[in-house]
């Protein structure tokens, strides 16, 4: 991932339903142009606006309709290159419906030439899915990174009940894994997104459950006398790090899923909890009250007996931190004065970076690409979720009425 | 069960094939991403409120980012010891809790701490520990849903059934 220098001067939310806020930071956009897909003009029109919306959420696009441009080309041989040229426009992509399924092109016009040409075969209903796709493989194209619009958040709302929902990455297309009448925290996607874990309190007491999403099938991740939180899959997905209480405090384990053995990590009387796995899997992130006041912590897991690392310094309240995808640094929630901000830090920077400036941001989440950050903002005591991009764009997500919150980002499902 | 076999809905085909030099020609199928929603039972055990607490019920409040026992609070507390010792069929449940400043997991685990303070000063006083059981909630379920010092106050507490 490229660093891109965040400009830090964002101002207030307008709100509709989804709102988009490119601020002045934004370096450059790819301009691109977007025809009509031809062949079945509702269809076109309903993708149109999802890609659209899409690629400017990620804050990198500056996207041309038709009305703007100075030809609409009806198919290859009849673009006029020198037409959108003059107009700025990187990139073109039209496309033909036929049938529910889409083929699209991609045409680089400085270049004069297609870059890309996909199909992507629809299923019946799934014309959002089918728009993100598009708009994954035309992200994916013109930035070489993936395209994270084919992903979901899981997060948790209440109303009168609990509800663990997941949604589309735009926050449309919601749908309800798990509603109780007690609380649910820390959702938490298996690496291949087809299982969840998270926190229920529906015995009484804390304790992890892991479900099938698609099955609805669940179990307690293990059995145990006390409460068990704060659950994170190991990138391979054979491992599940917990916080036990069953040694009279918060200590963090690694739970075998296959043989359910247990391996202790943490032994200090403060509390050691909100633990996550850094992108290979070899060291373990968390926070610990073991200084006087919640910190960071990295445990390195390949070497013998390790003692954790403290890696936060900057003010006395630095919590659930996790990992960029590469590695290259960490996002975690950063108290200053009164205010908890969403902030990230550099390995090689010895300074952090606030992402956001409202008072109460909490539980940031990275997209699997790295470029998107969403977490949980409190506006007039309510509960809404927001993203923030790496270029500096900012957007909330249209999420159901209720208090929303904990959201948590899938890895790549295309 | 979980780990068994997955759907094969799921079922979808990425084929990267590269044709001229530099164009990127794919073929894929949108996958269907169902979802089955679960209802949980909640099979509370939670000791009803006006059942059997009638003597040790109490709340206990504490500092931000605090778990020691204030000075007012080992007064509600000696009247808890009395009230356990007089009823010694009476048990108690020890419900931590944590305003809402502060990440989840966090406050669910000074939550817990705020209970185990509250059970070791029991013990302490000669409660026997069989009759005592310690849990958190964290910050998700405030008494008072203000964002304002007063509300965080009546939030940070050990609740006594």
């Amino acid at each position: 991932m490229k660093k891109v220098f965040l400009l830090l001067i964002f101002s207030n939310f307008i709100f509709s339903e989804l709102v988009l806020e490119i601020t002045e930071g934004t370096e450059d956009p790819y301009r691109v142009a977007i025809l009509p897909f031809k062949g079945d003009e509702r269809l076109s029109s309903e993708l149109e606006n999802i890609i659209s919306n899409n690629l400017k959420r990620s804050g990198e696009f500056y996207v041309f309709k038709a009305i703007d441009l100075l030809s609409i080309p009806d198919n290859e041989e009849n673009i006029v290159f020198n037409d959108f040229k003059i107009l700025n426009v990187d990139y073109l992509v039209m496309g033909n419906i036929n049938n529910g399924d889409v083929v699209y092109e991609v045409y680089d016009i400085r270049k004069r030439s297609k870059v890309r040409s996909s199909t992507v075969f629809g299923i019946p209903n799934k014309n959002r899915q089918l728009a993100h796709y598009i708009s994954d493989g035309i992200y994916e194209e013109i930035t070489g990174i993936p395209g994270i619009s084919s992903t979901k958040i899981l997060y948790v709302t209440q109303e009168k009940k609990y509800r663990l929902m997941v949604a589309d990455a735009d926050g449309e297309n919601e749908q309800i894994l798990l509603e109780s009448k007690e609380p649910i925290i820390s959702p938490s996607w298996s690496p291949d997104s087809r299982q969840v874990a998270y926190v229920s309190f529906e015995t009484g007491m804390a304790k992890v459950f892991i479900q099938n999403i698609a099955t609805g099938e669940r179990e307690v991740a293990l059995v145990n006398n006390s409460q068990i939180s704060s659950p994170a899959w190991s990138p391979d997905g054979k491992f599940l790090s917990l916080t036990l209480y069953q040694d009279g405090n918060a200590e963090i384990y690694i739970l075998n899923l296959r043989n359910k053995n247990l391996t202790r990590l943490t032994n200090h009387y403060s509390i050691d909890t909100e633990s996550s796995w850094s992108p290979k899997g070899s060291k373990i992130m968390f926070t610990s009250g073991r200084s006087g006041s919640p910190q960071l912590y990295e445990l390195d897991l390949k070497k013998f007996n390790a003692k954790p690392k403290r890696i936060s310094f900057e003010g006395n309240y630095n919590a659930k931190g996790s990992y960029l995808p590469d590695n290259e640094g960490i996002v975690f929630v950063h108290r200053s004065n009164t205010n908890f901000q969403i902030a990230m830090k550099y390995f090689d920077e010895n300074f952090i970076r606030t992402l956001t400036i409202a008072k109460m941001d909490e539980s940031p989440s990275i997209s699997p690409n790295g470029n998107v950050i969403v977490y949980a903002i409190k506006d007039d005591g309510m509960g809404l979720l927001a993203g923030v991009t790496l270029s500096g764009a900012k957007f909330r997500l249209p999420t159901t009425k209720g208090a929303v919150r904990e959201p948590s980002w899938s890895g790549y499902l295309r | 069960m979980i780990f068994s076999k997955f759907n094969v809905s799921f079922l979808f085909v990425i084929l990267f094939l590269s044709s001229c030099s530099s164009m990127n020609v794919t073929e894929e199928t949108v996958y269907s991403g169902d979802v089955k929603t679960v209802q949980a039972s909640t099979n509370n055990e939670d000791i009803s409120y006006d059942s059997q607490a009638v003597f040790a019920n109490a709340t206990i409040y504490f500092d931000f980012d605090k778990t020691n026992l204030t000075s007012k609070s080992l007064q509600t507390l000696k009247s808890v010891v009395e009230a356990l010792d007089d009823n010694s069929q009476l048990n108690v449940v020890l419900a931590g809790h944590a305003d809402e400043r502060g990440t989840r997991e966090y406050n669910l685990a000074l939550g817990q701490r705020r209970a185990d303070a509250v059970s070791q000063y029991l013990i302490l006083n000669g409660v026997e520990s069989n009759r005592i059981i310690t849990k958190s909630y964290g910050e998700e379920r405030p008494i008072a849903n203000g964002q304002d010092e007063e509300s965080y106050a009546k939030n940070r507490r050990v609740e006594i059934n």
